[in-house]
C-alpha cells in the first residue's frame, strides 16, 4: 500500500517515521552478538548430545559411515549406499539407469522448472566423455533457472504475495524486491546459514545493507487487513504469524499447537511458544524505506512522474479537503478501535512521546500506517447527515467532493506504471531498542495475558539460552534466534532443508511431513541418509548447490522411472525407491514449459510483478491490470503478481501454493477443471500454435521430420514407427473433419503462428496440425516428469 | 509418486457411488467400505469419489445464503419494542456489560426500527415487513436468535463464519464437506460459489478456499452468465467436431503412453479427466441454464422483477444445481446500486434505504426457492441457511445507520432435518447481547455437518501433525434446531 505524503508527515512528526529508514551501520554491536553466538554455538553441540533419549530429531546430527553392500559398483555417492543398503535387506534390487534423454527432460525439470530444448538433449545424449553427468549437473545449477526454480519453491515457505490479503486486498508494490533477492541469493549459492539470518535478522546483522533489509522481507509477508479494530490483536496476528512460520519452515515445528495449550505431541509447553513470540515482540512492518536507485527505480520514477504530473492538482485538493478536519477525522477513527487500543491511542494527544510504553509505539505507529487519507474520509461521509452525531452542514459537499476527486484520480490510473516502486518492505523495530513485554496468553487469548515471559529456546531441543545483545536501532532479539537456528549445532535446520530439497527431486522427503519433525510427524524412512545429508550439507558450508549436487549425480535419482512387477508388489508405496518416481509438473512448471517449447519465453530475471491476461469471464475490476507490454505476457511464472484474492486463473487449477500460510508440499490432484484449463485456455492455444509454427519452419516440408521435431521439444525423443501412424492418419481424418467444417460456409481455421516465411502453406493441414500439437501438449507425456 | 493401487471394476465404483447419479467416480481408485470422512488421502487416487457418512445424513446439499455485509437483523427477524420505547436514549451500560471491543460512539443513541412488524405462521414468528415473501414460508423456518460471533470487521469475521477462523489459511466449511463427502455428481464440482454481482465477492477466493486441504476440494465459482466455469468453452475458432477428434487423438496418446506404466491408476485418472471435462463442458452450462425454467417458476423467485432479477436467477441455479447433486452452494449476496453507490448490507448510514434495496433483492428469491424446493419434493434433502458475518447494533451511527454487532444476531435454517418454528435462544431487550444459549459459528457449522451425516469432531484431516477438524476445538451440534 502506498503511502500519502501527508501519513509520511505525521510519521516523522512522531520521530519514527525516516529514523528507521536509513539504518544506521553499528559494527561493534553486531560483532558483539557474533561472539556470543559464536561461544555459544559449542555450547549447544553438547547440549544436543547430553540428551539420550530426546526425541530423534533433537539428537544431533551424527555423520554415519556409508554401509557396505553387495552391489557396490552401483554406488555412484554416499547417498546411494544409504538407499541400496535398505533395498538389499528386502532382497530388491534398484532400477537400471534411464536413457539419456529421459535423464535430462527430468533434471532440466527439477532444477530449472523447464523442458529441455532439443539442442541441450543432443549434446547431452552424444556426450561420451567420462563425465558427462557432471557437466551436466554443473550446467544446470550454474543457470539463472536454477535460482528461480529454487526461489519458487521458497517462496512457497515465504507464502509470497504482492498483495496483503483479506477483503481489502492492497497492492504491496515492494514485494518483489524479496522475490529478487531470493533469486539471487539461490544463484549465488548463498550460504543457507546466511541466508536465515538475513531473512530473520538482516536489519540487526548487516544495518545499512540493503540486501539485507530486503531479505527480512520473509517476516512481512503476512497476509494482513488494515480495516481492524484492534490494534493490540492485531499485534497479536502479525507476531503469530511470524512466529509459526519460523517455527515450521526452519525448524518443521508445530510450535503454533503450542498457542493455545501446552503442546499435545511434543513437549514445548505454552510458556515456551510465547517465549518464541517474544523474539518478534519489538518488530514492525515498513512499507516506506527509500531504495536505491537502480535501473527498475529510475524508469519507474520516470513512469510516475507522468502519473504525479497529471494527478498533483486533484491529490492536492484531497489532501486540502482532509486537512480540513483532519484532526476530528483521526479523532473518530480512533473512536472506532477496540478499548485497549485506544487506550494507547489517547496518549498520542495525552502523553509526550519519551513517556509512551513500546507497546503504546507500536501501536500508535500502526494507527498511522493505517490512517490514510482515504480512510479518514469516512468522517465525512458518515457525518455528512443531518442526524449524525457530528454532522456539519459543509460535510455533505466536502464528502461529495472527496468522492468525485476519487474518481477523477481513477482516471488517470492508466497512467500509472503497472508496476514497481522506490521503496522497499521490511522488518525493523523501529529505530527502537527497547520491546514491549510478552505475557503468556491463556488459552492463546490476547485478552487473558498472564505471566510475563522472556525470550528463549524450548527446553526440549536445547539446553542454550539467547544471548541478546541490543543494536543501536534494535533489541537484538532476531539476531539471537537467526544465530541459533542457524548454527552447525542446531539439530533440526540442515535436517529439514536438507529433507525438503530431497523432496523436490523423489516427491516424498526421507521424513515425510516435511514441515512436522515432532513426534506426531512421520519418523524418517532412511535415517542415516538424512544425517548424511544434512551433515554434509553444513560441512560443505551450508552450500545448497552442493546438496543438489550430489542428489543429481547419485544413482538413485539415476534410475528409471519404468514399472516393475516386483516392486509394485514388494513396496507398493516406493518408499525405498527402486524404481525413480514419476511426477506430475507442477503449475508454474507446466506453463514455462509451455513457454519454452513454443518459442514464447521472455527470458528476463527479476523485476516488478507482470499482470498477464486472464479470461475474459473473470470479472477483476482493477485488481488486474493486463501488462501493456506484450512481453511480460511469457515470463516465468515466478513473475506473475501473486494477488492473494485472484489466484492466476491458469496456474490456480494445478496444485499452487497457498499464499496464506507457509506452504510446504505441492499437492497433486487430478480434476477435470484442470483438463479444461489446458485443453481449452486459449492462452494455452496460441501456444499450440506457436509451438505448431516453430516445427513447421524449423523441420521443413516432411510430415516426418515434423513430427520428429514436435516429439522432440515435448518429450525428449522421437515417435515410434506406431505412434507416427497414428499421427499422420490423425493429419488426414482432421483435414477432413476440418474442411466439413469449412463446408459450413463458415471458412475459419487456427493456423499456426510465426509462419512468415514458411513459404505456401495449406491452412486446412496447417489447422490440423495445430490440434495434433495440442494434443501432444495436453498429454501425460508432457504434463509429468518420468 | 508413484500409486499402485489396483485399478478397481466399474461394478465396484457403482456400487460405492452413494447418491448413484449415473456417473462412473473421478479416478481409478475407489474407497474401501471402511473409508470415512477422516482417511488421510494421501495416495488416493480419486480425491472426489464418494465416501461414506458418518451416520446416516438427512440432506444430500447444502445452500448457504451468505447475506454480505451483514443486515440489521433487527429490522428483519428481531423484533424488540423495547427498543422502540428508548430509542433516542444513550444504551443503558448495562447493556454494555462485558464488551470490550470499541463501539464507535457508544453515546450514540439508540434507533429504533421504523418497520411494520407482524407475526406470521403457526410459529408465531415475527417479520418486519421488509420480507412479506419470506414471510409466508414462516413454518419451515428454525431461528437461531442468539447468534454470536468474533471480530467486527468484515474480512476477519466472513473468514471465520466460512472458514472458523479469523486468520486466513483454514478449510471452508463446503471445503470439509466436499473432502468429507466426496462427489455425487463426476460431472459436476460439488462445492460451488454462486454470486450475483457482476465482481467476485470481495476477498475472492480465500472464502471458499481449501485452506490446508489440498486444493481439490476448494470451491469453484460459477460466474454470472451462460459460461460459468473459467476455461469451459473451447478456443475460439475450434469446432466441437474437431476438438471432438482431437479429444480423441489425446487419448491414443495418453492410453498408448500408459501402457508403458500398467497400474499407473494416477496416469489413467489424468486420461479419464478429459472425457470428464468434456461433460462438463456440456453439464455445466445446462446446470445454469434456466432456459427450460417456466415462466411460473421465474417469476416464483422474483425473475420478472428488475430488483430481485439478480438474485432470483442466483438461487434459481443454486437450486437447478441442488437437483443433479452438487453437496455444497455457497451464494453470497451482491452490491446494490443505493443512491449513486454500490452497496451491500452493511448500513452504516441510512439503513433504511440499504435494507429496503437488498430485502427487495432478496425478499421474493428465497421465499421463491423455499416454496419450489418443498413444491418440487427437494426441501426434505436439502438445508438452507440464512448466515452473514455479524448483525448490527441497536443504536445507532451517522444518524441513521448502524454499526457492527457481533455479541447478537439472527441467523436460520430450513430444510431436510430442521426442526421447523423453533426457536433457539434471544437477545436482551434491545438486541445488543445473545441471551441464552449461544450459537458461534462452530455450533452452526457442527450442526450442518450432522445434517449431512458428519460427526464434526470425527472429520478430521492430519496436518503438520495435528488432526484438524471443520469446528477448530470448539463447536458443538445445536440439538434443539433438529427435528
Amino acid at each position: 500500500m502506498k503511502k500519502k505524503q501527508s501519513t509520511l508527515a505525521f510519521a516523522v512528526g512522531l520521530g519514527l517515521g525516516l529514523a528507521i529508514a536509513v539504518p544506521g551501520a553499528s559494527a561493534a554491536s553486531a560483532a558483539a552478538a557474533a561472539g556470543a553466538a559464536d561461544a555459544a554455538a559449542p555450547r549447544s553441540n553438547a547440549a544436543a548430545a547430553a540428551r539420550p533419549n530426546a526425541l530423534w530429531s533433537y539428537q544431533p546430527v551424527i555423520a554415519a559411515a556409508a554401509p557396505k553392500v553387495k552391489a557396490a559398483r552401483w554406488v555412484r555417492t554416499p547417498i546411494d549406499a544409504f538407499v541400496l543398503a535398505k533395498l538389499e535387506e528386502k532382497g530388491l534390487k534398484p532400477s537400471p539407469d534411464a536413457d539419456r534423454a529421459a535423464f535430462i527432460r527430468r533434471a532440466t525439470l527439477d532444477v530449472w522448472g523447464v523442458i529441455p530444448t532439443p539442442e541441450e538433449v543432443q549434446q547431452f545424449v552424444s556426450d561420451r566423455s567420462p563425465d558427462a553427468y557432471e557437466k551436466l549437473a554443473d550446467r544446470l545449477l550454474a543457470s539463472p533457472k536454477y535460482g528461480e526454480r529454487q526461489a519458487r519453491r521458497w517462496l512457497d515457505l515465504a507464502r509470497y504475495a504482492d498483495s496483503a490479503g483479506f477483503q481489502g486486498d492492497q497492492t504491496r508494490p515492494n514485494m518483489w524486491r524479496y522475490r529478487d533477492w531470493v533469486i539471487k541469493a539461490f544463484n549465488a549459492d548463498k550460504p543457507y546459514d546466511q541466508f536465515i539470518q538475513e531473512q530473520l535478522a538482516g536489519d540487526e546483522i548487516k544495518p545499512g545493507d540493503q540486501d539485507a533489509l530486503v531479505a527480512t522481507g520473509f517476516l512481512r509477508g503476512f497476509p494482513d487487513n488494515i480495516n481492524s479494530r484492534d490494534l493490540v490483536q492485531k499485534k497479536y496476528q502479525h507476531t503469530t504469524d511470524m512466529t509459526d512460520t519460523v517455527g515450521e519452515v526452519f525448524l518443521a515445528q508445530t510450535v503454533g499447537c503450542a498457542r493455545c495449550h501446552n503442546h499435545k505431541a511434543d513437549r514445548i509447553s505454552q510458556k515456551e511458544y510465547f517465549q518464541l513470540q517474544a523474539f518478534f515482540a519489538n518488530t514492525s512492518a515498513v512499507d516506506d524505506i527509500p531504495a536505491a536507485k537502480g535501473a527498475a527505480e529510475l524508469a519507474y520514477e520516470q513512469a510516475d512522474a507522468k502519473w504525479k504530473a497529471a494527478t498533483a492538482e486533484i491529490r492536492a485538493r484531497q489532501k486540502a479537503i482532509i486537512d480540513k478536519v483532519r484532526e476530528p477525522a483521526r479523532h473518530y477513527l480512533l473512536d472506532r478501535y477496540s478499548q485497549a487500543t485506544q487506550a494507547s491511542l489517547r496518549k498520542l494527544y495525552s502523553t509526550p512521546e519519551a513517556q509512551w510504553t513500546p507497546h503504546d509505539r507500536w501501536i500508535i505507529n500502526r494507527f498511522s500506517d493505517y490512517g490514510t487519507d482515504d480512510v479518514l474520509a469516512a468522517y465525512l461521509r458518515d457525518n455528512a447527515d443531518p442526524s449524525a452525531e457530528q454532522y456539519k452542514p459543509e460535510y455533505a459537499a466536502l464528502a461529495d467532493d472527496y468522492r468525485k476527486l476519487g474518481e477523477e484520480l481513477r482516471k488517470f490510473d492508466k497512467l500509472k506504471p503497472a508496476g514497481g516502486s522506490l521503496e522497499i518492505s521490511a522488518m525493523t523495530e523501529l529505530g527502537q531498542t527497547q520491546a514491549p513485554p510478552t505475557h503468556l496468553l491463556f488459552g492463546g487469548d490476547f485478552e487473558r495475558p498472564a505471566e510475563e515471559v522472556q525470550p528463549g529456546f524450548p527446553a526440549a531441543i536445547t539446553s542454550e539460552k539467547p544471548v541478546i545483545v541490543p543494536t543501536e536501532k534494535s533489541s537484538g532479539r532476531r539476531t539471537a534466534l537467526a544465530r541459533w537456528i542457524a548454527s552447525p549445532g542446531n539439530p533440526l535446520t540442515a535436517r529439514v532443508y536438507a529433507n525438503r530439497v530431497w523432496d523436490q527431486y523423489f516427491g516424498r522427503g526421507i521424513v515425510e511431513t516435511l514441515s512436522d519433525f515432532g513426534k506426531a510427524g512421520q519418523k524418517p524412512s532412511h535415517p542415516e541418509l538424512l544425517d548424511h545429508l544434512a551433515s554434509s550439507f553444513v560441512e560443505h558450508g551450508w552450500s545448497v548447490k552442493q546438496l543438489h549436487r550430489e542428489i543429481l549425480l547419485s544413482s538413485v535419482y539415476r534410475q528409471s522411472s519404468a514399472f516393475r512387477q516386483d516392486i509394485a508388489s514388494a513396496d507398493p508405496e516406493n518408499r525405498l525407491l527402486a524404481v525413480f518416481p514419476r511426477r506430475r509438473l507442477d503449475a508454474e512448471t507446466i506453463r514455462d514449459s509451455l513457454l519454452v517449447a513454443s518459442g514464447s519465453l521472455t527470458d528476463k530475471i527479476g523485476g516488478p510483478s507482470v499482470f498477464p491476461p486472464v479470461p475474459s469471464n473473470l470479472y477483476t475490476g482493477n485488481a488486474w491490470k493486463v501488462s501493456a507490454d506484450k512481453d511480460d505476457w511469457n515470463r516465468r511464472s515466478l513473475y506473475i503478481f501473486t494477488r492473494r484474492s485472484i489466484p492466476y486463473p491458469l496456474l490456480q487449477p494445478f496444485d499452487i501454493a497457498n499464499t496464506q500460510q507457509a506452504h510446504a508440499k505441492r499437492d497433486i490432484t487430478t480434476t477435470p477443471l484442470q483438463a479444461l484449463t489446458l485443453f481449452n485456455s486459449e492462452i494455452v492455444f496460441d501456444w499450440s500454435k506457436a509451438l505448431a509454427g516453430r516445427v513447421l519452419r524449423e523441420r521443413g516440408g516432411s510430415a516426418s521430420a515434423q513430427l520428429d521435431g514436435l516429439f522432440e521439444i515435448a518429450y525428449a525423443r522421437k515417435p515410434d514407427k506406431q505412434e507416427k501412424t497414428t499421427l499422420l492418419a490423425f493429419l488426414d481424418s482432421q483435414e477432413k473433419v476440418l474442411k466439413a467444417q469449412a463446408a459450413n460456409g463458415k471458412f475459419a481455421v487456427n493456423v499456426p503462428i510465426g509462419l512468415e516465411k514458411a513459404g505456401p502453406l495449406d491452412p486446412i493441414r496447417a489447422a490440423a496440425f495445430v490440434d495434433l500439437t495440442h494434443a501432444v501438449v495436453n498429454s501425460n507425456e508432457f504434463t509429468y516428469r518420468f | 509418486m508413484t500409486d499402485f493401487n489396483k485399478p478397481t471394476s466399474r461394478r465396484d465404483l457403482l456400487a460405492h457411488a452413494a447418491l448413484g447419479l449415473g456417473g462412473v467416480a473421478l479416478g481409478g481408485a475407489f474407497f474401501p467400505s471402511a473409508a470415512t470422512a477422516s482417511e488421510p488421502v494421501t495416495g488416493l487416487v480419486d480425491p472426489l469419489a464418494p465416501k461414506a457418512t458418518h451416520f446416516p445424513a438427512k440432506v444430500k446439499s447444502v445452500i448457504w445464503l451468505h447475506m454480505d455485509g451483514a443486515p440489521s437483523t433487527l429490522d428483519l427477524f428481531d423484533y424488540k419494542p423495547e427498543l422502540v420505547k428508548l430509542a433516542g436514549q444513550e444504551v443503558p451500560a448495562s447493556f454494555m456489560k462485558g464488551i470490550k471491543e470499541g463501539v464507535r460512539g457508544t453515546s450514540n443513541k439508540l434507533l429504533a426500527t421504523q418497520r411494520q412488524w407482524k407475526q406470521h405462521g403457526d410459529s408465531g414468528a415475527w417479520f418486519s415487513d421488509l420480507l412479506p415473501n419470506l414471510a409466508t414460508q414462516a413454518d419451515k423456518i428454525a431461528w437461531v436468535k442468539s447468534s454470536t460471533t468474533i471480530g467486527a470487521t468484515h474480512d476477519i469475521s466472513i473468514l471465520k463464519l466460512n472458514t472458523g477462523d479469523l486468520s486466513p489459511g483454514r478449510p471452508s466449511l463446503g471445503a470439509w464437506v466436499q473432502y468429507a463427502l466426496g462427489a455425487a455428481n463426476p460431472d459436476l464440482p460439488a462445492y460451488v460459489v454462486l454470486y450475483n454481482d457482476k465482481r467476485e465477492p470481495r476477498g475472492g477466493a480465500i472464502n471458499w478456499s481449501s485452506g490446508f486441504l489440498p486444493a481439490v476440494y476448494q470451491g469453484t465459482a460459477f460466474r454470472p452468465g451462460d459460461s460459468p466455469i473459467l476455461h469451459l468453452n473451447r478456443p475460439e475458432l475450434v469446432a466441437e467436431g474437431e476438438q471432438g477428434s482431437t479429444l480423441d487423438l489425446l487419448n491414443r496418446l495418453n492410453r498408448g503412453h500408459a501402457r508403458r506404466y500398467p497400474g499407473d491408476t494416477e496416469l489413467q485418472a489424468r486420461i479419464r479427466s478429459y472425457d470428464l471435462a468434456a461433460r462438463m463442458e456440456v453439464t455445466a452450462p445446462e446446470a445454469v441454464s434456466l432456459a427450460k425454467e417456466s415462466e411460473a417458476t421465474k417469476a416464483l423467485y422474483g425473475i420478472d422483477v428488475e430488483a430481485s432479477k439478480s438474485y432470483g436467477e442466483t438461487l434459481l441455479r443454486a437450486r437447478r444445481l441442488v437437483e443433479r447433486g452438487v453437496r455444497f452452494i455457497q451464494v453470497v449476496s451482491g452490491e446494490i446500486e443505493i443512491e449513486g453507490e454500490a452497496r451491500n448490507w452493511d448500513g452504516h448510514n441510512n439503513i433504511e434505504s440499504n435494507h429496503r434495496a437488498h430485502t427487495r433483492a432478496v425478499d421474493k428469491p428465497i421465499a421463491g426457492l423455499l416454496a419450489d424446493l418443498e413444491a418440487r419434493g427437494l426441501l426434505d434433502s436439502t438445508l438452507v441457511v440464512w448466515t452473514s458475518e455479524f448483525g448490527r447494533t441497536p443504536f445507532g451511527q451517522s444518524g441513521n445507520g448502524r454499526d457492527h454487532n457481533p455479541w447478537g444476531y439472527t441467523q436460520w435454517l430450513a430444510g431436510g432435518g430442521v426442526k421447523a418454528g423453533t426457536t433457539v435462544g434471544g437477545t436482551d431487550e434491545i438486541g445488543m447481547q445473545a441471551v441464552g444459549r449461544k450459537v458461534d459459528t462452530y455450533d452452526l457449522h457442527a450442526t450442518v455437518l450432522q445434517l449431512m451425516g458428519l460427526d464434526h469432531l470425527k472429520t478430521t484431516f492430519l496436518h503438520n501433525g495435528r488432526s484438524e477438524r471443520p469446528t477448530v476445538v470448539y463447536g458443538e451440534v445445536v440439538k434443539e434446531l433438529l427435528a
